[in-house]
């Protein structure tokens, strides 16, 4: 006969497994649970409250700092364009709609103020940051894959960073930059064929 | 074969959006063209080199600095886990 106590002992080690379980694999209801929350803090958001902008910041934070960082090339700009970034968010809450279009109105705000900062600083001359660790080799060759980036027409560069970096849809991107999808893809296919012309000897030797 | 349309197939097979049947086809077809199996391989390792490119590291000192511009404007935006507090918590199993 096996004791209540020891019932109970089994039960919570139970419990304990299954947390772990699901904390280390995301449940089919998670992705509809996190975008239930966003809608929750855009709809807070939307009515003037400042505090739903900390909860904003969290789930979008990281991407627009990756997004800007690749537009701007360097750390320092790119913090800055973020703020910059979720402080419109606030004072354009009026306009805020807590649906799949946040995403491309938030990356649009963020685009225009990666232009308008490249227009002032001309931050295409200045050379990224040397962020990459590894490999003397293979940091290089990042480095490289990098600068040729950085060094492509804006109408160029941005399709690659959307589609290959960001790994937005075709649609999605074309929202964001005001275009057709088959605009955006003859964009995207030129950039390509125009970084490979770039990279040149670089490509020759690692194929 | 019409040259606009030859640059459109190698774009898309660079960037592996061609079904299987049609890439094997055009690889079959670079196997005697030199030209044509330059252009596919160079271009499908310029996007495989992209693809592989590391994303900018997201610090938590990037994180810190962002807010404290945010605070320095004025706003108070009392970062918070993306999950509203109701969400964080689940009841007990009853029954």
């Amino acid at each position: 006969m096996v004791s209540k106590r020891a019932k109970a002992g089994v039960i919570l080690s139970l419990r304990a497994s299954i947390r772990s379980v699901r904390s280390s694999f995301p449940m089919p209801n998670d992705a509809l649970r996190d975008t239930l929350a966003e809608k929750r803090w855009l709809h807070a958001l939307s009515e003037g409250d400042p505090a739903a902008l900390g909860a904003i910041y969290e789930i979008y934070g990281e991407r627009i700092f990756r997004y800007t960082f690749r537009m701007l090339g360097n750390r320092s700009d790119a913090e800055d364009a973020t703020a910059e970034t979720f402080l419109r968010v606030l004072r354009r809450s009026a306009e805020l709609r807590a649906d799949g279009a946040f995403r491309t109105w938030l990356f649009r705000i963020a685009r225009n103020l990666c232009i308008d900062k490249m227009r002032q600083h001309k931050l295409m001359e200045l050379p990224p940051d040397a962020q990459y660790a590894g490999a003397e080799e293979q940091s290089t060759l990042r480095v490289t894959v990098q600068q040729a980036l950085n060094d492509l027409p804006v109408e160029y560069r941005e399709p690659l960073i959307f589609c290959d970096l960001e790994e937005m849809s075709a649609q999605e991107a074309a929202d964001l930059l005001r275009i057709s999808v088959p605009a955006l893809k003859s964009r995207l296919y030129r950039g390509r064929r125009a970084l490979r012309d770039k990279l040149g000897s670089l490509i020759e030797r690692t194929t | 074969m019409n040259s606009e349309f030859y640059k459109k197939l190698v774009d898309l097979y660079a960037g592996r959006e061609l079904p299987s049947e049609l890439e094997d086809q055009m690889e079959m077809a670079a196997f005697n063209d030199q030209e044509l199996s330059h252009d596919m391989s160079t271009l499908r390792r310029t996007v495989d080199m992209v693809h592989a490119e590391p994303a900018p590291e997201f610090t938590e000192e990037s994180y810190q600095r962002i807010l404290i511009r945010l605070y320095a404007s004025g706003i108070d935006p009392q970062p918070k886990s993306p999950i509203p507090s109701h969400f964080q918590y689940q009841l007990p199993i009853q029954g």
